[in-house]
């Protein structure tokens, strides 16, 4: 599912980091995108095994361009939705470490089918 | 309230306050009673998080000001029919820990919070621990 929200979040054409993965001394890209997968649970479940899975993670976007940080957020909320993503609410502010850079935060969950093959 | 607080509200309750306001209850000291006490618990949650040694970056966003920013003894609000509490930091007192929930480009989410605020399983304890106290007072009701 990883590989699947760094696909969608990379066609806006911004670096797709994990979340905490910028070193103390690299220098922060002027935009970008970064996500953690908060947790993954068993949907509902039927004959002892999970018929789904739903994965739960918060995707980031930071910017030295405030306008960019209230615009692209949104634009990637309506693609992950049309990709079959569930996202709620149009994000909350958060702290960057660098003073030149704001960034927006938004939740979205995926709801993956068991095909048995437990392949994230 | 500050921006970005966290809030617990009584979505999901609503079958069992619609309930107890049927039989002539007292919804508001119920629905009091249950946001203080799931925001106590995750209050003393919080405090538990922070005070371990993992936290991201060695530690060194685990001031005492962090600490104090944890909300505590908040007050139920009420906004028509739906009441909400805010919980977890107030982001308008130096060194809030929210930062600790959401991590930075260069912090990784503090995992004992991120397990409190990001994940279904701590919510849905809370959940159920509010749904226990709006059921005795239905329970208390009834028996008269």
């Amino acid at each position: 599912m990883k590989e699947n929200l760094i696909q969608i979040l990379s066609t806006f054409g911004y670096p797709v980091k994990l979340q905490g993965t910028i070193s103390q001394n690299e220098k922060y890209p002027d935009s970008f995108f970064t996500f953690w997968n908060n947790d993954t649970y068993d949907g509902s479940h039927y004959d002892n095994d999970a018929i789904s899975f739903i994965w739960n993670f918060t995707i980031n976007f930071y910017s030295n361009n405030p306008a960019l940080v209230n615009t692209v957020l949104l634009q990637a909320r309506v693609l992950l939705k049309q990709n079959g993503w569930i996202v709620g609410g149009k994000g909350a502010d958060i702290p960057s470490d660098e003073a030149t850079h704001t960034g927006r935060s938004i939740d979205a969950l995926f709801i993956e089918l068991n095909r048995g093959d437990e392949n994230g | 309230m500050a921006r970005n607080t966290l809030k617990l509200d009584t979505k999901g309750l609503e079958p069992l306050i619609k309930k107890l306001d049927s039989i002539g209850g007292d919804v508001k000291g119920a629905v009091n009673t249950a946001l203080t006490k799931a925001a106590q618990t995750i209050a003393e949650s919080t405090e538990n998080a922070i005070s371990t040694t993992n936290l991201p970056a060695q530690g060194k966003y685990s001031t005492s000001a962090t600490k104090q920013s944890i909300i505590r003894d908040a007050q139920v609000k009420w906004d028509g029919d739906t009441a909400w509490v805010p919980v977890g930091f107030d982001f308008s007192k130096p060194g809030a820990g929210g930062f600790l929930i959401t991590g930075t480009p260069r912090m990784k989410p503090d995992y004992e919070l991120n397990k409190i605020y990001k994940q279904k399983r701590y919510m849905n304890l809370i959940q159920k621990g509010m749904e226990e106290i709006i059921l005795n007072s239905i329970v208390e009701k009834m028996e008269g």
